[in-house]
């Protein structure tokens, strides 16, 4: 098939990418941008491993074309520390031991990001409701949900 | 153990958990070699045929395709996916080599068949289309009983009637006289149960990069847990020299058992050695629930009987463990149902058995745990009934059996120590037994709740059942630090973290100092690998006890600097001084700097080395409790509150454990009530197989609130008192879960899962609906 | 088995017209994308085989605009699922909507999936197709021959199978005003939280003078389309309702599927909890309509 030139910020950067139709953003970001802490695990939508934000929303790489993601904003796992400055998030799921295995972690990292742009002061239920289509095979969530509380309660002191 | 501690028992978070958090740490999938090619493999649809031809012309003349093999490529040399010649101690060599790496014959929908090397991916998926195979099917059987039967079809040749092995209890498991103990027991209670085919669903599928130079050295980056034996039957499989192997362990994206065997990794290196090139193979996760070892399911009949009093008088376990078209360690995880539930208790008078059965079946191998769970679920259900006809509180039973530190344990050597009642009394205080159990059946309309228990008995490492030999290297670089060779892989349980930890304890100085160099085979000596919850006890052990000798060769350095005898010497916050005269001192940096960079002759790289072998095995054990809520209309369980009181020795790491246990209570959750692994009666296929079908636990579906006690009384053979606590978090879960449901609604659930749809048939049979 | 999708064709209509002209060429062969997160992962799987893609996200009479009208909501066909579940006007005179999408667990799948896209797949599980079967909803179709409104409840034929012609598209959501004293609420069963619905069940009560003005029940995967169950309805209407009606509606409601036994459930069990999840839905939806 005839391949397209897309466009993507991914991170910030500008990428001009050229794609055949049936590539997927997982595919682009992971094969073409070599930028392979976007995981992919069931490829059907189910366990949130790789979840980006497009625009800021959680979505899913795997299920989106990279066509239909032209002209549109990535936030990988890559791009959530600025400045060498890892995110409260970042800080929070270290420090807090939501961290085992690490493959569910991009995923889970970005939707609790999205989750605290829209609600920056969660609670324990608001937390576990949104990561419901995150799986994690090794934590049994509990500490998950104690960072995202952390981190929520750390970015609320620092005004951010 | 009366020294302070500084390290040891401290919330650390490993150091590569950053990477994990920024998306750098590199897992196989994410491994990327110059020239490299994509691999895929051609799994059988039928579950039992004969493969007559393979045409692989139209597949091979696609653009981009380099390679197409079949079973004509591969080695003419069988194979154990569970690695042959493990030594057992006492039953002998038991993994048998059944399978070549590419099938001669089908097996089990899944059984790779063919497999191709291709430029990119989506040409490997479209070349796998043109492959044509003309099956010749055969008739096929699943079922463990209709396997046994005169007739049935035979997966392999040698087994007849399919009988794998037939195991009996090792000797000091077999006591007494049953028969008798029954006979002379105030209540007997046997029931049937069945467990089914828990698959590990770790995160990262199955994957494998490897690759094969001129030279014909082999590069192979595997997850498999088991770094060292695979490397061995690698060299076996294709006659190449061990030195000739890597094998690498990057990052790996969780493991749970399923790694214990390796799968696709000799057909990535087949495919490697023919095409000259590197080749990643990945499985989908599809790929991952057909053609990856799952746990063993059990058929098995649980019979006990107990004196008036409460005390256990006889016990007999009747196993069927359900292989699949290969052996992997189904016969290992069958057999050992037998220790692990004959060992629990104090009892005079068991025996027991265990066939373990060949089936057109997805392969049954290890998972987390071991076939603890799976037996544990029928004991400890069967215990509960036990209280229920006696009239006495299944804590207070429980109590009352339990076997106590210097009595023989589930591996037949003397209990080192054991706080299992302080697990059971604290559990049962935290989760407010007393207030709660049976207290609760007639509120809240059609909700009611109940609490329930289990308890279980586990190993660190598999002495004397399997040699446990680790090793460790410790050298003091020139500014003080220390590097730390060992070779466990860290599938995502922490060992590098707790490892650390142990040497920084052991060299004084502080773990922000220690650099673990792990992960290759060519770099670390040998180590077992991460397997039935060992690292800690067994490589802690070897780590502790190079920490003692490279110090004791600091010391001896320092000692000629300060002109003090070693012994009067000691070291702290990265000082090494006079323990007399703590004003005196010299740093560790400038010890272990003279002693590089020495210009009077005699460098020397301040380094420790030990070969550690187990020769005792300290049980760690738990209690778990659960409360419930049931839905008598709908059968839903909710469960509001999980507990699990641990006795893992003294916790290296109390962060750590928690998290261990914690993760068990997810899988527990799923094992007990989820998770079913279905294969379609018809076809053989597996009609579960990916997470849209067969359903893990998500945040929703977790105790409301999880909490891990950590008794933390040290062990003493344990590095620093520490027991293994990789697998207990499992155990006990589903049957706490279980008699918890008992105590709200009255029904025992005797197969696994435990699904709503079984639990509302169990009411409506109890008592038939009013019209 | 796979992990990449197969090679099609890739088109981006601007206008509607263009997208019904490129659906009348191609018919069967093309597929319309609109979340992905159904089609994609069929795609992986090889359970759907197009060779042209036509993804409407770019046409620009399209929007996903939740607004009021005169004749009550309009959802626009690009409307995502969590946009749908967020609205403030959906979660004040739509309840069950909201409670039905709010059931769905993740995020992602909401914030990617489009309504019309849940809609589209015809599965006879969807938890969205019931409540808008009892808030009556209907549906605006756009073809080669123009326009026209299709009630909710005549959209599906069978698994997978909807009245949408290959070269037709849904251009809205379309909800009548909420009558005053009406209730509605929406549960589900299901193996984990995140998961297909075993068995779901919406129902909307209008109250008048005490006495049941208008029920309507919907359930989903216990038949081979979501449905509503009239005869349950039937036994509420002009009743008051006490437990004892509402009990005898639901074991209507039961009669009335045709539940199958699959891996998420049985058909007896399907059957069994279709009576209590209406019964406690129709409980729900009057205390909400008497509140």
């Amino acid at each position: 098939m005839k391949k397209e030139i897309i466009n993507l910020t991914v991170n910030g950067t500008l990428h001009e990418i050229s794609v055949e139709p049936q590539v997927t953003l997982n595919e682009v970001l992971r094969e073409q941008l070599d930028l392979t802490g976007t995981k992919l695990s069931c490829g059907a939508g189910e366990c949130g491993a790789c979840t980006v934000l497009i625009d800021g929303k959680p979505e899913l790489s795997c299920c989106t074309l990279a066509m239909t993601a032209n002209g549109k904003d990535i936030l990988t796992i890559e791009g959530l520390a600025r400045d060498g400055e890892l995110h409260p998030l970042q800080k929070a799921f270290v420090e807090c031991g939501a961290i085992q295995c690490g493959f569910c972690t991009p995923g889970m990292l970005l939707t609790s990001k999205a989750l605290l742009d829209e609600n920056p002061d969660p609670t324990r239920e608001e937390v576990k409701s949104y990561l419901s289509g995150n799986l994690c095979r090794c934590t049994g969530y509990v500490k998950i949900v104690d960072a995202v509380l952390a981190a929520a309660t750390e970015m609320n002191k620092g005004g951010k | 153990m009366s020294q302070k501690l500084t390290c040891v028992g401290k919330r650390i978070t490993q150091k590569d958990v950053l990477l994990k958090a920024t998306g750098e740490a590199r897992y196989v999938p994410d491994v990327r070699l110059p020239g490299m090619l994509w691999g895929k493999v051609l799994h059988s649809p039928y579950p039992h045929a004969k493969i007559k031809k393979i045409d692989k012309s139209k597949a091979e003349k696609l653009p981009g395709v380099a390679a197409v093999i079949t079973v004509e490529d591969a080695p003419k040399i069988l194979w154990a996916r569970s690695f042959r010649d493990m030594p057992m101690a006492p039953s002998g060599a038991l993994q048998r080599a059944d399978e070549y790496i590419l099938a001669d014959k089908a097996r089990y929908v899944g059984d790779p068949v063919a497999a191709i090397a291709a430029v990119d991916e989506k040409t490997a998926e479209e070349a796998l289309e043109l492959i044509e195979v003309d099956y010749e099917q055969l008739p096929f059987v699943l079922d463990p009983f209709e396997a046994i039967k005169p007739g049935a079809p035979l997966v392999h040749d040698y087994a007849k009637n399919n009988m794998a092995v037939h195991l009996t209890p090792p000797p000091f498991l077999v006591k007494g006289d049953v028969e008798k103990g029954f006979a002379e027991s105030d209540v007997v209670v046997e029931e049937k149960f069945f467990v089914s085919k828990q698959v590990a669903c770790q995160m990262e599928t199955q994957s494998c990069v490897a690759s094969v130079d001129s030279s014909g050295k082999i590069t192979c980056y595997s997850p498999c847990q088991l770094a060292h034996p695979f490397r061995r039957e690698l060299g076996k499989m294709f006659n190449v020299p061990v030195g000739k192997i890597n094998v690498i362990n990057p990052f790996v994206g969780g493991s749970f058992g399923c790694r214990l065997s390796c799968h696709n990794e000799p057909i990535c290196v087949l495919l490697s050695m023919k095409t000259h090139k590197p080749v990643k193979l990945v499985y989908s996760k599809e790929e991952d629930f057909i053609s990856i070892d799952t746990r063993t399911p059990h058929y098995y009949t649980v019979k006990m009987g107990f004196k008036k009093d409460g005390t256990l008088n006889a016990m007999n376990l009747d196993v069927t463990t359900w292989a699949g078209g290969y052996l992997s360690r189904a016969q290992l995880a069958g057999g050992i149902t037998l220790i692990w539930g004959l060992g629990h208790y104090r009892c005079p008078n068991m025996n027991g058995s265990c066939d373990v059965i060949y089936t057109n079946t997805t392969v049954a191998g290890a998972g987390r745990g071991f076939g603890n769970p799976a037996i544990m679920w029928g004991v400890e259900e069967v215990v509960d009934m036990a209280a229920e006809k006696l009239g006495m509180n299944p804590v207070e039973l429980r109590l009352k059996n339990t076997k106590q530190t210097g009595e023989m344990a589930n591996m037949g050597l003397p209990i080192e120590s054991s706080y299992i009642d302080d697990c059971i009394r604290e559990g049962a205080r935290a989760i407010g037994w007393d207030e709660k159990r049976g207290k609760n059946k007639g509120g809240n309309g059609t909700l009611k709740r109940g609490v329930g228990m289990a308890t279980m008995t586990h190993c660190s490492g598999a002495w004397p059942l399997l040699i446990e030999h680790s090793n460790a290297f410790i050298k003091f670089n020139e500014d003080g630090t220390a590097d730390l060779t060992v070779n466990p892989g860290s599938p995502g349980t922490h060992i590098w973290g707790t490892l650390s930890q142990i040497a920084a304890e052991g060299l004084g100085i502080p773990v922000e100092d220690i650099y673990i160099v792990t992960g290759e085979t060519d770099k670390t000596m040998f180590d077992l690998g991460s397997h039935a919850s060992r690292s800690t006890y067994v490589t802690g052990n070897a780590v502790l006890e190079a920490a003692r000798l490279a110090k004791k060769q600091l010391l001896e350095r320092a000692g000629k600097i300060l002109s003090e005898s070693p012994d009067d010497l000691d070291v702290r916050d990265r000082q090494i001084y006079v323990k007399s005269n703590p004003e005196k001192k010299t740093s560790v940096a400038n010890v272990c700097s003279q002693a590089i960079y020495n210009l009077k002759g005699d460098s020397m790289n301040i380094s420790g080395k030990s070969s550690w072998c187990s020769h005792y095995n300290s049980i760690p054990t738990a209690a778990y409790f659960a409360e419930v809520e049931v839905d008598t209309e709908t059968g839903e369980v909710k469960i509001l509150n999980f507990v699990t009181a641990v006795d893992c020795g003294k916790a290296i790491n109390p962060m750590t454990v928690e998290g261990q246990c914690e993760g068990g209570v997810q899988q527990g959750v799923g094992y007990g009530l989820t998770e079913d692994y279905v294969i379609n009666k018809n076809t053989g296929a597996v009609e579960s197989n990916n997470f849209t079908s067969y359903k893990m636990p998500g945040t929703m579906d977790m105790p409301e609130t999880t909490k891990t006690i950590i008794i933390d009384k040290p062990d003493p053979k344990g590095p620093f008192g520490a027991k293994g606590v990789g697998e207990p978090g499992l155990v006990g879960v589903a049957p706490a879960i279980g008699n918890a449901i008992h105590d709200a609604v009255g029904v025992w659930m005797k197969d696994l899962p435990a699904t709503p749809e079984k639990i509302l048939k169990a009411l409506m049979e109890k008592s038939p609906q009013q019209d | 088995m796979f992990r990449t999708l197969k090679p099609f064709g890739y088109f981006e209509p601007k206008t509607i017209e263009e997208a019904i002209g490129a659906l009348s060429v191609h018919g069967a062969k093309a597929k319309v994308l609109a979340g992905g997160v159904d089609l994609v992962p069929r795609l992986r799987k090889r359970q759907a085989h197009p060779e042209y893609m036509i993804n409407i996200q770019q046409i620009e009479e399209l929007d996903g605009i939740i607004k009021e009208t005169a004749e009550g909501l309009r959802i626009g066909a690009l409307a995502s699922l969590r946009s749908i579940e967020l609205s403030p006007l959906v979660k004040k005179n739509y309840f069950v909507l909201h409670e039905a999408i709010h059931s769905i667990a993740s995020i992602q799948v909401k914030t990617q999936g489009t309504a019309v896209g849940n809609l589209c797949v015809a599965t006879p599980a969807s938890d969205v197709a019931p409540a808008l079967l009892v808030l009556d909803a209907k549906f605006r179709i756009v073809g080669p021959s123009g326009e026209k409104t299709v009630p909710a409840e005549n959209f599906y034929l069978g698994v997978g199978q909807t009245v949408l012609q290959p070269n037709e598209i849904i251009t809205e959501i379309l909800l009548p005003k909420p009558q005053a004293k009406t209730g509605g609420a929406f549960l589900k069963l299901v193996r984990t939280a995140a998961d297909i619905a075993k068995v779901n069940a919406a129902a909307t009560l209008t109250m008048a003078d005490g006495a049941c003005k208008e029920a309507r029940i919907a359930v989903g995967s216990v038949a081979t389309t979501v449905l509503r169950v009239k005869k349950a309805e039937g036994v509420l209407k002009e009743q008051k309702l006490d437990l004892k009606v509402i009990e005898t509606a639901a074991r209507a409601a039961a009669e009335e599927v045709k539940p199958i036994s699959d891996l998420r459930s049985t058909a007896e069990y399907r059957k069994e909890t279709t009576r209590v999840l209406v019964k406690r839905a129709l409980e729900k939806a009057l205390e909400r309509a008497k509140a």
